[in-house]
This record gives structure tokens, sequence and C-alpha cells, in this order.
């Protein structure tokens, strides 16, 4: 029986995003569950709630807590939590006497804005701590569709046309940009830029319709991208793991039931089977031909590399199954659930899911601090007036 | 330990002691051993909970009433006396009132008994004339174990040809065989009993009440070994039966090495090479099932049965013989073999939405019957979870029989072993080190925490083998 001292690991979830509930369900299945279940790890759970509080309590790191329907005014009941960035992550609950704990690693189970957007990477890279997942630049571009468009497209990627622009854009010159949208071959899908889940995405067909769509994705963020729907489509979806040298999970293809992979499809409708995200809709591995799939591997991994991810990513892929060609959708830095059903289906459990996560969390952070971030220089003295 | 002593004067204490009392199935003695060993009473009702029976009701309210009379006493010396002393003395029998509850229960339901034993007996004194006068040929299986497996398989085999009534569940003491007689129609031609045996005498009781024609003896080991001290007092239980039937036939488990020894002249010996004349040819067993050929001079007949595992050809074969004997021709027990399937908690796989498969065996708590079912993960290819709290009741032998299981796992090359903390898997590991096993060994505090983790260790293509329940009274 071992007795090794446990490192401690804090899993971050919530968070003001319109994927709060979602991150709850990944924090839990697999990340907590599973790291419980090393045996190595003591688990510190941090939820953050939709106006942003910070709460901690052992009793969250049971899925249960947040399935009670008063979860949220007993949480506010609780005391905020408060951070310290001194030389390292540290929690500090209050209450008398207060308990600090200090993270080993943090594992960020965020979905979209403040979370998936690179936010949350910033403040742990400033807090100098081992931090699961993409860093704050991977993320930041995953998040934005059109930025992510724009340069994995910059190495000869190949993605659907597409237009974006931004809410003052479109309010000040909507006639301009409606001609250019007119250009692109219709239908056409409209998308907030920021927003993961397929929340608010609508495939249109005429102006009209346009202009609705528009609207409603302004709703949810400042800016937009229209592209062009992939005639005969196959969408598939590709997880990848890795720093430098990368594994894949293996490609799998979303079954739709309505027009589109929308929010029901990925997470409630797919959970009422018990396993948290889509499984009982997907085809894995996706029955597509071997080329197609050799192809979508190495694409998949350009695009990992091209973004600059580590730990882990999924890359959707949209495809015109009669003209056999793929084109790039999108990136997630946190794939639903870590997208566990997948990896299980290739021979990676929960548990060795997220401890090879946590490795490469901890192999990125030694080869950062190997890096020279400041130097000597006499550059203040000079500072003494005039010109430098 | 403040929460241990404050467990006692909690309201739900009386359910407990009414729950350990059920999950003894009444038995005082046991009882008793088991309310030594607790400490958190909070805590008895773990793996299961109390079933609210008639029985359990009546107990329950029993308990309660005399709590309250306990406690009304103290009171009562408080009121009566008003000096120092009384207090004192009130004082000590309201505190002491939870010990005095748990014998005191004991006591009452002592009393039950002596109420209840004649009206058994009468129940008994029923089934047994109305069974003497049916015509059926009766089948008795007796042994420390596998007798609930052996008992369907039969059935499964025998019901192609004839109409077969066995009770149902795992009734095989007295009370519960007279219950089932009282459903039969009349019209049934064979009867199958189950012979469960707990002390000395047990089998010799249940042969007067069932009079068998034909004996079936599934094996003799260390089962319950806590209550019959000695394997030969286990033999000579199990073997009550062959006593009462003399020259009738009975089979015996040759696979079995106590069965085997204890057999006598005339008993038809069964295992996976054949029984009688019967010869078993190409045995083959994988995840799908078990097929063989049983052969007597030029007569053949193959056979295929879902049952998992090289171990299920004797009992099979035993049924294909004693079907034989009663005229059932090569077809219908073709048809009877196919329909034998994995029974409930033995031995029965199932395939998760993941793709991993599952093998529980958690009914099966025997020494003989946890090395067939390590010999037949041993054939898989796939990796293999092997998940056991140990086994229950092994008395002086626990020692021996958990490191030959280590011993076993290591053989087998089994990929990883998830042990479950207590008194005997420590003995698994170290026969584990014996066999200088190069798998992982998993420790978990509790079966429930290790069923928890257990789909994040696991991916398509695993084999889960649940060895073992352990129930609350051993924990």
């Amino acid at each position: 029986m071992h007795n090794n001292k446990k490192k401690t690991i804090a899993v971050i979830f919530g968070g003001r995003s319109a994927e709060h509930d979602v991150s709850i369900i990944t924090a839990h299945v697999p990340i907590i569950q599973s790291l419980l279940a090393t045996g190595q790890f003591e688990v510190v759970p941090i939820y953050i709630a939709k106006d942003g509080s910070w709460y901690s309590e052992d009793a969250m790191n049971d899925i249960a807590y947040f399935k009670q329907p008063d979860f949220e005014e007993r949480t506010r009941r609780n005391k905020k939590l408060q951070l310290s960035f001194d030389n390292g992550f540290k929690i500090i609950r209050p209450g008398f006497p207060s308990k600090t704990i200090s993270a080993d690693i943090v594992f960020p189970s965020m979905h979209g804005t403040f979370g998936e957007d690179g936010s949350l990477s910033g403040l742990l890279r400033m807090a100098n701590v081992p931090f699961v997942g993409c860093g704050l630049f991977a993320s930041a571009v995953a998040m934005d569709k059109a930025l992510t468009k724009q340069v994995v497209a910059a190495e000869g990627i190949p993605v659907v046309p597409y237009v974006w622009f931004t809410r003052n854009d479109w309010e000040r010159n909507k006639s301009e940009w409606k001609e250019k949208i007119e250009k692109l071959q219709w239908p056409l899908f409209v998308k907030p830029v920021h927003l993961g889940s397929s929340i608010a995405i609508t495939k249109v067909t005429d102006a009209t319709a346009l202009e609705n769509a528009v609207e409603v994705a302004l709703h949810y963020d400042d800016k937009v991208l229209v592209e062009e729907s992939v005639e005969n489509l196959v969408e598939v979806t590709l997880p990848i793991m890795g720093n430098d040298d990368l594994q894949l999970a293996a490609t799998e293809r979303p079954l739709n039931k309505t027009e589109f992979f929308d929010f029901n499809d990925k997470y409630l409708l797919g959970g009422k089977k018990g396993s948290g995200v889509n499984s009982a809709y997907s085809e894995i591995p996706a029955n597509i031909p071997p080329k197609l799939a050799h192809e979508v591997e190495e694409l998949g991994k350009k695009v990992y590399k091209t973004l600059g991810c580590s730990g882990i990513a999924r890359i959707d892929f949209l495809i015109d199954g009669a003209r056999e060609r793929i084109f790039v959708n999108e990136v997630n830095t946190l794939p639903g659930s870590l997208y566990h059903h997948n990896w299980k289906k290739v021979g990676v459990s929960n548990i060795e899911l997220v401890s090879k996560l946590v490795a490469l969390a901890e192999e990125r952070f030694a080869n950062e601090q190997k890096l020279t971030r400041t130097f000597k220089s006499d550059i203040l003295n000079k500072a003494s007036g005039g010109k430098l | 330990m403040i929460t241990n002593i404050l467990s006692r004067y909690r309201p739900r204490y009386v359910r407990s002691l009414v729950y350990m009392l059920q999950a003894s199935e009444y038995k005082i003695g046991d009882y008793f051993a088991w309310l030594r060993r607790v400490k958190d009473f909070g805590a008895v009702e773990k793996r299961k909970q109390l079933t609210k029976s008639p029985k359990a009701l009546f107990v329950l309210g029993l308990g309660w009433l005399l709590w309250l009379a306990i406690i009304a006493c103290g009171v009562l010396v408080v009121f009566t006396t008003f000096t120092m002393y009384g207090y004192a003395l009130g004082a000590i029998i309201v505190l002491a009132s939870p010990f005095l509850l748990a014998y005191g229960i004991a006591a009452l339901l002592l009393g039950v008994h002596l109420v209840q034993k004649p009206i058994g007996a009468a129940v008994i004194s029923r089934a047994r004339r109305s069974l003497a006068r049916h015509t059926a040929v009766k089948i008795a299986v007796a042994g420390s174990f596998g007798k609930t497996s052996m008992r369907e398989i039969i059935k499964a085999v025998l019901s192609e040809g004839k109409r077969v009534a066995a009770p149902p569940h795992s009734y095989n003491t007295p009370l519960g065989i007279s219950a089932f007689v009282k459903t039969l129609k009349g019209d049934e031609e064979v009867l199958l009993f189950e012979l469960g045996e707990y002390y000395p005498g047990d089998v010799r009781t249940l042969c007067n009440l069932v009079k068998p024609d034909i004996g079936v003896i599934t094996g003799v080991n260390e089962a319950h070994l806590q209550k019959f001290k000695t394997l030969e007092s286990t033999a000579r239980t199990v073997f009550e039966l062959a006593d009462f039937l003399g020259e009738k036939p009975v089979y015996v488990n040759g696979e079995s090495e106590l069965a085997r020894k204890n057999a006598r002249a005339g008993h038809i010996v069964y295992d996976k090479n054949g029984a009688g004349e019967w010869i078993v040819e190409s045995p083959h067993t994988e995840l799908s099932g078990t097929t063989f050929t049983l052969a007597k001079g030029s007569e053949k007949m193959s056979l295929k049965s879902s049952l998992l595992g090289l171990h299920q050809v004797g009992p099979l074969v035993a049924a294909a013989v004693i079907a034989k004997g009663m005229g059932l021709s090569s077809e219908q027990i073709k048809t009877g073999i196919a329909r034998t399937k994995p029974f409930d908690h033995r031995l029965e796989p199932k395939t998760d939405e993941s793709g991993v498969i599952t093998l529980n065996d958690s009914y099966n708590g025997n020494p003989d019957g946890v090395g067939a079912v390590i010999a037949f993960l041993a054939s898989l290819k796939s990796r293999r979870f092997y998940v056991t709290p140990g086994l229950v009741e092994m008395g002086a032998r626990a020692e021996a029989v958990h490191r030959e299981i280590g011993r076993e796992l290591a053989a087998a090359e089994i990929e990883k072993v998830v042990l479950i903390k207590n008194s005997v898997t420590p003995f698994i590991e170290q026969g584990l080190k014996d066999g200088q096993y190069r798998g992982e060994v998993l420790w978990f505090d509790d079966a429930l925490a290790a069923f928890a983790a257990l789909p994040h260790m696991t991916v398509k293509g695993d084999i889960v083998l649940l060895q073992n329940d352990w129930p609350d009274q051993y924990a």
C-alpha cells in the first residue's frame, strides 16, 4: 500500500461564460473523478460562479453538489476565496483560522470566455504555476474563429471562404458588408466568433435570414463570422494530446440529428445517455476513406503546431464528401469532457488521460523555467536625463 | 472515538441493530460476533440497506419499545427515589440503554423464535407430506459451492423434455423449500432442490424433507469454514446427501479434491474430462461461451453453452448425463445446453458503451470457483483487471487461501489487481509477491470507491472481473 506524498492539484471550473454548466461537467467527468481515482493527488475544487466570484469547498469535488436545486444559493452563502500569486498559486479559504492551500499544478476546466480564451492561462502564467492545457497565445487565437482561420490559412491550410466584421463595422456600414457577403456562395453560416458549443450559430439561405442571424450573433458577441457552408457535408473532429510529440485520438464523426450539430446535440441529449458528451451520436472512428482519414490526421497535427497548442486540443474539420475536400473549421483548446469517450476507444483510460495531461503541464513548465526572462542592464543608470 | 460512542445514541441505532440481525439471518451467534466488532453504528449499513420485511419491521418496533422501556425504567428510578444513589442509578440505566438494548433485542428475538418454531415445524411437516405424495423425480444438489449454477444448468437441460420445477433464488433451507412446495401444481415431472449447509446435520434434515432420488455433490471447500471448523466436518455434512441416497445415483464433482476423495464406489464422478462412460473431446472456452463434444462409443453430441470457463464443462456434462439417463434425446440435450447462460453475478459478461467488458462474478466467493475463474482469465488475450475484497468465512485457512489466489493471479499474469483494504487482501498481495507478480496492484478503501474509479481506469477491450462481494457483516 503506497503512501507517497500527494501533489495538490487545483481544478478550476464554472466561470462567466455561456458554457458555465458544461464546464462543471468536464471538471468532474472525467477530470476530478479520475484525479481522485489515481490516489496520487489532493484535489482542490475551485468554482467560479456566474457572477465571477471564486469559491472552494471540499464538497465541490462531488458533482452531486452542483445538482442540488439550491446550489447557487448555498454557494453564495460561502465566503469568497482569496488568491495569492506570491511565488506560486495559493488559495486562501477564509474562516477561523483561514486555510492556505498551495497548488502544485492547476487544471483549468473552463470553456468559453474568460476560461478557454487565454484569460485564465494568462493569470496562471503570471502566478508561475504549471497548468494543464494550451497556453495564453494558442487559447486566445483558437477562441476567435476568424483569427484561427487567418492564422492557419497563412500556413496554407484549407479553410472555407469567409467574411468577418465587428458590431461597429456592421452598424456603420451594413450595406458594404452585405455586399461582401453576397459574393460568398450561399447558403451561409453566421457565427459569433468567440462562442463555443455551437451557441447562436445559424444557417441562412436568404438576405432577410442573414440580417436576423447577424443580429442574434451580435447579441452574444461583438465580432461575427459569415462563411460558406460545405455541401455534402461530413463533419469530423480529432482530439490531439501532447507538447512536442503528438498523440492522436480517433477521428470522430458526430452523427447529427438536426441540420447541424448544436448545443443540445453536444451536451443535453448526449448527457441523457450518461456519458456527458455526445458519444451516443458519434461514429468512432469516423467511417471515411483511409486517404481522407490520413489527411485529417496530418492537417490536425499541422494546425496544432501552427497555433502552438500544448497539452490537449480538438480540431474540427468540414469535409465535402462528394469532392473529398477537407477544410479546417475551428480549434477547441478544452474539448468538452476532454473527449474521454474517444480517448478510451483508442486505449487511453481517463486516468491515463488526466495523468498524461498533468505530466505534459509539468514538462512545459520545466522547459519554460529554463528560459532566460530577465537580465542585468545599466539602462536605469543612463535614464537620468536626455535621450536613452 | 466520540463519533463512535455517539453513534449508539442516535435514533438510527435501533435500525442498525435490526439490520445487523437481518443480515446475519437472525442467527444470534453471528449477530453477537458482529456486534463485538462494530465501532461506528452509523456506518453498518454500507453495502446494503435494511430490507423492510414484516419480520424486520416487527423487530424494529420491538426494539423501539424496548429502548423506550429501558429509558423509562431509568427515569422511574430517579422519580421514585429522589436520592443521590437514585439519580446515579437512573443516569447509568439511561446511559447504558444502547448496550442493554443490543443484547435485550436478541433475547426478545429468541422469544419470537420460540413462538415461530412450532409454526415453522407445522409448515415443514405439511411440505414433507406433500412431497412424499408427489410423483416427480426429485434431484437434490449439495456442496460448498456451485449449487445454484448446477441447479440452473440441470433445469435448463431437463426442461427440454420434462416439466421441471425448482425453488427460486437460493431457497435452500427447510422453510424456503416448504414455501416453494406450496406453489407446486402436482403435474411436475422433475423437482430440483438445492440443499443449503450452514451447520452439521443441515443436509440430512433437508434430505428427510425432500427424499431425493438423484443426488449431485458439487464440491467441498472452505466455504462457511468458520462455522464448520474443519474441512472434514464440511465434507461429512455435504456427503449426508450420499448417506441418504445409498445405492441411488450420486454424481460427484471430481474437480473438487475433497469431494473426489470422499466419493464412494458406485458414485459417478464428473469433471471436464467427462462422466462415467461419457468422454469430453476438444473443449474450448472464450468470451462468447464454451464448446465441447460429449462422446460415448459412436454416439457424439456437439455442445455449446454461453457459460464461460472450462470449469463449467463438468457440470454441463453431469446435466447432460442425467438428462440422458432420464430419456432425453441428444437433440433435446443439445438445445438444453445451448440454453444455459451465465446467471446473475456469476461470471456474467456485460459490455458497456465504451467497449469495456465486465465479468460480474460477485456471487462467487469460494476458492475453487476463484481458481477456475482465474484460469479462464488466463486464457483471454485482453488487458485484465481483477477486482476483489477477498473471500469471507475462510477461518484459519484465510491466509493460505488468499496467498494462493495471489500466486494464481501472478501466474495468470493478470495486468491489474484491484484490492479492497481489509483483513485478508494483504495476504493476496503477499501471494502476488510470492509469485513475482509484474503487474500493478491498486488499493481502494472500499469497494464503492473502486467501482467509482474503474470506469476511469479502463479502455475499450479491457476485461474487468468483479470477484466476490464483501457483505457488511465482514467489514
